[in-house]
């Protein structure tokens, strides 16, 4: 059974509606699972509450993570995944407004596997998002999927 | 409060003399001083965060318009869009700038040996000024090599953007009188509105002819400050600009 291709954890409407926007521009994404908030995210990949019943195999391939999340801020969400072996491997691209140093090295200690900066110019969001799409779906490689060259 | 004990030698021996100080006015001077730098901080990262969001927003549904109803938008409504993601261009440059000018403020100075001659040639060539540049021999000095990189870059693109009408453009980098030295041949400005070419967003051209938001001066200025030093400009519309520059022996404030 094919998995989620994105996660996405966004509160922001405007930034929602463009990254969707952006993601069916670039064509990489068809299975976008959308989460409001920090506490919706972790319900999400923990499988509890509204999203008890979620079935084996529908994990995403990569999680997009805003930081400033109501209910359980972005970090906290960081925090929680990486620590559990269930939803370690899920790489997570943390995709933010912030570029302060301290979210950054915050970001990186608790192992996030990118980090990108929302630039404001739509273009270059949309080729942003393209770029993010192609190599988490695409080019890079997840253990339980087929390695191909 | 405060005690401190000292030795006093005299002809009969050794005295101590004791002082007793009240504290509490520079302490909580001190505890205040703490206070603005933190809300200051919490200020440049809700920028960062808040400012951006709506931002993208507005540039990115100004963009969807464009696309999506390109056959219903006559061309004067297209052009007003783009009067719109203009607008959000250049505010998000300000708020770039803004950051950038908050955090010299608050970051430590890492003060080394500075090769000045090297550093300058290094921004040079990544500027791409070539033949343009002459560059005179620069002692070294002690400062913060990072920071010093930036005060050198905004004054040669300076002197790159002013001059680059000029045939052919010139800049010339010198030591003189303890100061480093950026000369070009470029418009100049009038040296009555000198006061302000280092103010914040001061700009003393049309940004239809010159771009930039006015804060590269500004940076350049605090910068120097820093390193206890200071920065000066001399100009004649027309017949180009100097700027110099001196670094002071330590740390500034």
């Amino acid at each position: 059974m094919r998995g989620i291709d994105i996660l996405l954890v966004e509160d922001n409407p405007g930034d929602l509606a463009l990254t969707m926007r952006a993601l069916a521009r670039s064509n990489v994404a068809n299975r976008v699972q959308v989460a409001r908030d920090g506490a919706e995210a972790l319900e999400f990949l923990f499988r509890e509450g509204q999203h008890g019943g979620r079935s084996d195999g529908t994990d995403p391939a990569v999680i997009l993570l805003d930081l400033k999340l109501p209910k359980v801020d972005g970090l906290e969400v960081l925090h929680r995944l990486k620590e559990d072996p269930r939803t370690r491997q899920i790489p997570v691209v943390v995709l933010t407004s912030s570029g302060e140093q301290r979210d950054l090295v915050e970001s990186y200690q608790l192992g996030v596997n990118s980090y990108i900066v929302k630039p404001v110019d739509f273009e270059q969001f949309a080729e942003a998002v393209r770029q993010i799409g192609f190599y988490w779906l695409l080019l890079n490689q997840r253990p339980g999927g087929p390695a191909e060259p | 409060m405060e005690i401190s004990l000292s030795p006093l030698e005299t002809e009969e021996g050794t005295l101590a003399m004791s002082s007793i100080r009240d504290v509490t006015e520079s302490r909580s001077a001190q505890a205040a001083l703490k206070q603005a730098v933190g809300e200051l901080e919490s200020f440049a990262y809700s920028i960062s965060h808040d400012l951006r969001a709506p931002l993208r927003t507005i540039d990115g549904f100004s963009q969807a318009l464009q696309e999506d109803f390109a056959p219903a938008l006559p061309p004067e409504a297209q052009s007003y869009v783009e009067w719109i993601r203009q607008g959000t261009r250049t505010m998000s440059r300000l708020i770039d700038d803004l950051l950038r000018f908050s955090h010299l403020g608050r970051q430590a100075l890492v003060c080394r040996p500075v090769d000045m001659e090297a550093l300058v040639r290094e921004v040079a060539e990544g500027l791409g000024l070539g033949d343009a540049l002459t560059l005179h021999p620069l002692p070294p000095c002690h400062g913060d090599r990072a920071l010093l990189r930036q005060v050198w870059t905004n004054l040669l693109s300076n002197a790159a953007k002013y001059s680059r009408n000029a045939e052919p453009p010139r800049i010339q980098v010198d030591f003189q009188a303890g100061a480093y030295r950026v000369g070009d041949n470029g418009v100049g400005f009038d040296m009555r509105y000198a006061h302000k070419v280092f103010g914040v967003f001061q700009r003393l051209h049309p940004v239809e002819e010159f771009e930039g938001t006015g804060v590269g001066l500004a940076i350049a200025q605090r910068i120097v400050q820093r390193h206890g030093g200071t920065i000066c400009a001399e100009s004649e519309p027309g017949r180009g600009a100097t700027f110099s520059f001196s670094i002071g022996g330590g740390t500034g404030p």
